[in-house]
Parts: structure tokens; C-alpha cells; sequence
């Protein structure tokens, strides 16, 4: 007996203790006892481009509740992850339902290459999140032209003294000739009544008088109003026509301080017609989408202006996707930089041929809000910008444009464009001659020397860049 | 008595005019000529009707049955003509925006582009432009969008995507995969080929690449099989 119990205790508590290991394995789900730390790595790097924590959906539905749904299912659970194709072949009725609700909009999840101890920890961190962690406030850098200005305490122009000072002189006008005719009335009155009339010098006669007495420096205050007027209204016809600084209200209050210098996006991702169109081009919207269908909220105004853009397109946040046959709302932008019908520009010439650097023409984007004409003040002030060429006239004029038609220098070896043209030139015999010709008779740069190759940099004046028809036809 | 009336009427009538020129923000100014502004042809990107200030005097809007036209596209099917060397590349794309599409893309669509220092570079800079804020510099989603918290999970081209083929990879870049939309509107065929073709390159961690005499991209040397083929195509 005693050398049964000798050989059968050992095995015994073996056995029981595997089994009670074995029971715990099962009984402890995987949506719980990972690390979360873990969990949220991985979690981050592998499954936060379409999933949330939440249960709200981003590419797919949200994770939240996922322990309950999937309850006594982990087995079945890391297949899914693992390889959600085969997790179906199952024949699971949870799993077929799920293929059925939602593979046909949001396609099928890639292959997740995590071990079954990962998915441990990703569990985990769905199930408890992370504690609520608050979010580091971090220090804004990217800020607006008006914040700047704010800061420099520059406000907004100060033209509400010039408005008391008109007021305040119309009001004394209207008081003057008020107590003028008031008087004049009396008198007639008097005059009616056969009463004495006030004979004594009205106030425009005393002021006449007093004017008179004082006439240097009534002459001077004169003199001076009338080259203030003088300048003031040459100022005024001057600016017609000069819409710098022209910030128009728009539909959605779009920051381009948050997305070009918080993010770094390039322009022409949005204006992506700029290289190879007359227009730079207004992303429509499904170019927003690329980014806001992840990005429901934004750090200034929240869901509401990312809103119109669901509104416009026809998006359901809600679900993560578009709505099916919805009519398309267009977003009505204002223009900002408007030129008169009768001038020509072609932004590719500029952007491709050229290769000028946006800023060159539009100034510090990066810290407007919305948009707004640079003045050619911002651009010159510019140190950013490699190359840049500083003009004097105002933003948008003609007197801009030949500015730095003349200053600007067009490298011609290493452009294609006017190799491709010189080709073209060369190509004939009559191309040959008239180039040759030109070259020796037109073409002397400063020293007077002639120009007679292609290794020469001219500016853009002296390749007819001030041809009247270039820009006017 | 009546010339002070003229006065007061005339300051107040300057006062009145000079008040109308800078006081509302969405006004740009006074234009010359405005006629000269507006184009009796259609133009891109001129309000026909929508603005008080950009607008167009209402007869001529009778007269032409303005609407605020905007976000048209094409109609479907169209093919752009821009030349011949372009025409491998504006027929439409076979395959639609579906899950099963997406798995044919891998076998079915192969690039017809040479792995050329003259793609390469292309593709470098378009992803450059388009890419970057998201995929970052070197591919590995690392891009100030994601870094700085706006998007989590972008994948690394390097790890993650190592093996995903050209086609899915196109596929991808045309019809938008999971989280990211469709770029099909802002670059054309040629070009997201040539971003591939790049893709390509941060798939096996090329960051700086080198070419051969003729132009071909040297491929490093645990792929061979890969490059013979690319070469033949």
C-alpha cells in the first residue's frame, strides 16, 4: 500500500497542479492581465490606423466592449486577428456576422502579424484604456498673423480717431450754422414786431474777422489741411485697383497656420494644380477627406468646421463612411487674389518652369488663418526663403509683376524648358538664324558683352518677359 | 445761408464715400474699370453669382443663367489628351473600389514602369509633396501628422508593408486604403507609378539610391531575383 501512495502521490499532486494551472489559463480571459503599456504600443503601431478604443469608427468599427462580444471565444479571437480570413472559414456564427455587417464597406483586415501574447496586451489596453492619461499641452508654436500682431500689440489699425476728428467738425459746423439760423429767425421776428434787432457781428462774420486777424497762421493750418487732403486723396486713387491685404471672410474657417506649419504640409498637396495648370486649384473636397475622414475635431473650433466639410461631401462620421447617392453641397470659397480679365498668369510657368518658391508671391502662408493677400512688406520680410527676390509695388499690380520681371534671373542651363526651346530653335534653319541673330544683337548683359551660349543667366526681361502680349491677349 | 448747407452736405457726402472704401473686410477695394475684371467667357474659379462683391451685374447673369458651379468632375470614362508618351497612362483604371479588387490588384496590375533614375527620382519627389506629412521622410509612418498625434498607426513601408506587391500598392494610392483616401484627383497614373516605384525602394530601406550606367536601380543584393525582373519588364 505504502509503496502505491510512494508511487502514485507524486504523479497525483503533478496532475493536479497542471490541471489547476491549465483551469486558470482558461478561466483568466486574454482581455485582461496584460501590460497596458504594451498593449498601447502595439496597439498604436499595428491597429490604431482604423481602430479605436472607443467605439467610435475610424477605417472600422471601434473596439470598445470587444471583451464582452467576443466572451469565451479567445481561441477563435487571435485567429481573427491573426488571420481573419481563415477565422471565418470556421463557420463561427459570430464571426459570419460580422463578415457579413461589415467586410463589404470596410474590406477585409489585413493579416495582423502579432503573437497570440501581444494580442494579450492589446486586449488589455482596449478593454482598460490608459488610465486617462491627460494629454501633454503642448506649446503652439505655429501662430497666426493675427495672434503675432496681437502679441506685438499692433491690434487692429487705429482709424477711429480720424472718424472723431470728421465728427466732431461736422457737429461744430451743424451747431455754428444751427445758432446762425436761430438767430437770423430771431431777428426776423423782431424785425416783424418792430423790437430792437441783435446788430452785432454773427458767429461766421466773428469768425471771418478772426481769421483775418490771425491770417499767417490761419493760412498755414490752411495750407497744411489742404496737402493733407491733397495726399490723402492721392493715397486713395492710389489704391484703387491694390487689394493687398484683402482677407475675405470664408465658408469654413480653414487655418493654413495649422496645416502648413503645425503639420508641414506642402502646398501643393492642397493646391495640387499648381505645377502643371493656369490655377493653383482649391482642393475640393474629398482632398480634406485624405486627412478628415481620420480627423474629426480639430484643436480651435472642434467638430465645426470639419463639419461643413462632412456636410459638403456627404460623410457619415458617425460610421466612417460616405453616404450613399447624396447630393454634393459645393463649398463656396471666396477668391482672394483676383486679377482683372485682361491679365494672363500661368501658375505652372512660375512653379515648374520657374521653380519659385510659393512664398515668393504669397507670402508667410504659414501663419495666416485663412486666406489673405500677402503685402509685399510681409514678403520682403521674409528670411525663410532661399533666393528671394524684393520688390517695392504693391502685391498683384502690374508694377509688381514687371519688378521682378526685371530683377528676376532664369539660370537657362539648368531649366528643360528653355532647353527644350532652344531645341526647338536649333531644330531648323531658319530657328538657327533668327536665334543667332538675336543672340548678337539683343542679348549684351551688363558689361556689354555678347551672350552667346546657353551657360548665361538672364532675367526674365531680357527673355521678353516685358512683352506687352505675354501676359496681355 | 446755403453755402454752409453745401458744406455740411459736401463733408458729409466725402465722409459717407470714404467710409464705403476699407470698413467691410469681405469688400477688396475699389477696382478700376471693373468691367475689365470680369470675363464675358467662363473662367475657373470666378464666382458667378455668389459673393455681393465678386458678382456679376444681374443682366448679365439673366443673360447667362449663372449658377455657382463648382467640385464638377468629369464625366465618367474620360480620357484627357495630353500627348502621345502620356497615353499608357490616361486610359481608365480596370478595376474598382472594392475589397475583392483590392486582393486581384496584387496579381493583375503590374507596373509598366522601369525601376529608372528617371521614375525614381520622379516618384521621389511626388512622394515628397504628397506623401511626406503622413508616411514620413523615410517610409516609415512616421510623418508630423502621426508623430505629433493627428493619425496613430500608419505603417512602416520597411516592416509592416515590406511585401506588399506594386499592384496593391497602386491600388492603394488610387482608391485610398483604410484610414487614407484616394489620390487619384491630385496625381496622375504616371506619377503615382512613379511613387510607387519610390515605395518601392523604402519597402527594401533604400533611402539613397544608387543606379547602374544604364540608368537601372541597383538593388541590394539579398533581392536579385526581384531585379532580373524588373529588368526584363
Amino acid at each position: 500500500m505504502k509503496r502505491l501512495s510512494e508511487r502514485f502521490l507524486p504523479r497525483f499532486i503533478l496532475s493536479t497542479a497542471l490541471f489547476i494551472c491549465f483551469s486558470l489559463t482558461t478561466w483568466a480571459s486574454i482581455h485582461e492581465g496584460g501590460d497596458v503599456v504594451k498593449g498601447k504600443q502595439l496597439f498604436n503601431a499595428n491597429c490604431a490606423s482604423c481602430h479605436k478604443i472607443t467605439d467610435e469608427v475610424l477605417a472600422a468599427p471601434g473596439l470598445k466592449g470587444i471583451d464582452q462580444r467576443w466572451k469565451g471565444k479567445d481561441e477563435l479571437l487571435i485567429k481573427w486577428i491573426q488571420n481573419p480570413k481563415a477565422a471565418a472559414a470556421t463557420g463561427d456564427p459570430y464571426v459570419k456576422s460580422l463578415v457579413e455587417k461589415y467586410v463589404a464597406t470596410y474590406g477585409w483586415m489585413a493579416n495582423q502579424a502579432v503573437s497570440a501574447e501581444e494580442i494579450g496586451h492589446i486586449l488589455t489596453y482596449v478593454k482598460e484604456g490608459d488610465g486617462g492619461s491627460a494629454p501633454v499641452a503642448e506649446e503652439n508654436t505655429c501662430l497666426t498673423y493675427e495672434e503675432m500682431q496681437a502679441a506685438a500689440g499692433q491690434g487692429k489699425e487705429n482709424d477711429g480717431l480720424i472718424w472723431i476728428i470728421i465728427i466732431g467738425v461736422i457737429l461744430a459746423i451743424i451747431g455754428v450754422s444751427a445758432a446762425n439760423i436761430s438767430r437770423s429767425l430771431k431777428n426776423a421776428m423782431n424785425e416783424r414786431d418792430g423790437k430792437p434787432i441783435d446788430e452785432s457781428a454773427g458767429y461766421w462774420e466773428s469768425a471771418k474777422a478772426w481769421m483775418w486777424r490771425h491770417k499767417v497762421f490761419v493760412s498755414l493750418t490752411g495750407l497744411f489741411i489742404f496737402c493733407y487732403l491733397v495726399v490723402g486723396l492721392y493715397g486713395a486713387l492710389m489704391d484703387i485697383g491694390v487689394y493687398e491685404a484683402y482677407k475675405p471672410e470664408q465658408p469654413i474657417w480653414f487655418s493654413h497656420a495649422s496645416h502648413v506649419c503645425k503639420y508641414e504640409i506642402d502646398c501643393q498637396y492642397c493646391h495640387s494644380a499648381a505645377a502643371e495648370s493656369k490655377h493653383a486649384g482649391i482642393p475640393s473636397a474629398n482632398v480634406c477627406m485624405n486627412c478628415h475622414k481620420g480627423i474629426k475635431e480639430g484643436p480651435v473650433s472642434g467638430k465645426k468646421e470639419i463639419a461643413k466639410i462632412y456636410e459638403a461631401i456627404g460623410f457619415d462620421p458617425a460610421t466612417g463612411t460616405y453616404i450613399e447617392n447624396y447630393e454634393q453641397k459645393p463649398i463656396e470659397w471666396n477668391k482672394v487674389h483676383n486679377l482683372p480679365d485682361h491679365v494672363y498668369f500661368n501658375h505652372s510657368q512660375h512653379v515648374t518652369v520657374a521653380g519659385l518658391d510659393c512664398k515668393q508671391c504669397h507670402g508667410p502662408v504659414q501663419t495666416y488663418s485663412v486666406g489673405r493677400q500677402a503685402t509685399v512688406e510681409e514678403i520682403n520680410a521674409q528670411d525663410d526663403v532661399p533666393g528671394l527676390i524684393k520688390l517695392t509695388k504693391p502685391t498683384l499690380t502690374m508694377g509688381w509683376c514687371i519688378e521682378c520681371h526685371n530683377k528676376a534671373e532664369v539660370d537657362l542651363a539648368s531649366s528643360a524648358y528653355y532647353e527644350e526651346m532652344h531645341n526647338r530653335f536649333t531644330s531648323n534653319e531658319l530657328g538657327q538664324r533668327f536665334l543667332r541673330s538675336y543672340l548678337e544683337e539683343n542679348l549684351k548683359k551688363g558689361d556689354g558683352a555678347p551672350v552667346d551660349s546657353l551657360k548665361t543667366i538672364l532675367s526674365v526681361k531680357q527673355l521678353g518677359g516685358w512683352e506687352c502680349g505675354k501676359c496681355h491677349y | 445761408m446755403s453755402r454752409t448747407l453745401y458744406t455740411i452736405a459736401t463733408i458729409l457726402a466725402v465722409a459717407v464715400g470714404l467710409s464705403a472704401c476699407k470698413t467691410d473686410p469681405n469688400s477688396p477695394g475699389v477696382e478700376y474699370m471693373p468691367d475689365m475684371y470680369r470675363s464675358p467667357a467662363l473662367e475657373a474659379y470666378v464666382d458667378y453669382g455668389t459673393n455681393d462683391y465678386m458678382d456679376f451685374t444681374q443682366s448679365m447673369k439673366d443673360k447667362a443663367g449663372f449658377v455657382p458651379v463648382q467640385s464638377r468632375k468629369p464625366a465618367p470614362g474620360t480620357i484627357p489628351y495630353v500627348g502621345a508618351e502620356m497615353a499608357p497612362f490616361v486610359m481608365p483604371y480596370p478595376l474598382k473600389n472594392t475589397p475583392d479588387d483590392y486582393e486581384r490588384a496584387a496579381t493583375e496590375i503590374k507596373s509598366p514602369l522601369l525601376s529608372t533614375r528617371e521614375h525614381i527620382e520622379k516618384g521621389r519627389e511626388v512622394y515628397t509633396k504628397m506623401c511626406l506629412h503622413c508616411h514620413g521622410e523615410a517610409g516609415h509612418g512616421d510623418g508630423l501628422i502621426s508623430t505629433k498625434g493627428a493619425i496613430a498607426g500608419i505603417p512602416d513601408y520597411a516592416t509592416k508593408l515590406k511585401d506588399l506587391p506594386e499592384g496593391k500598392i497602386f491600388h492603394s494610392i488610387t482608391y485610398g486604403k483604410g484610414l487614407m483616401g484616394q489620390h487619384a484627383s491630385l496625381i496622375n497614373k504616371l506619377q503615382r507609378w512613379q511613387v510607387t516605384e519610390w515605395v518601392k525602394c523604402l519597402q527594401q530601406g533604400i533611402t539613397d539610391p544608387k543606379f547602374d550606367e544604364n540608368g537601372m536601380l541597383i538593388k541590394p543584393a539579398a533581392a536579385p531575383a526581384e531585379a532580373t525582373t524588373a529588368a526584363s519588364r
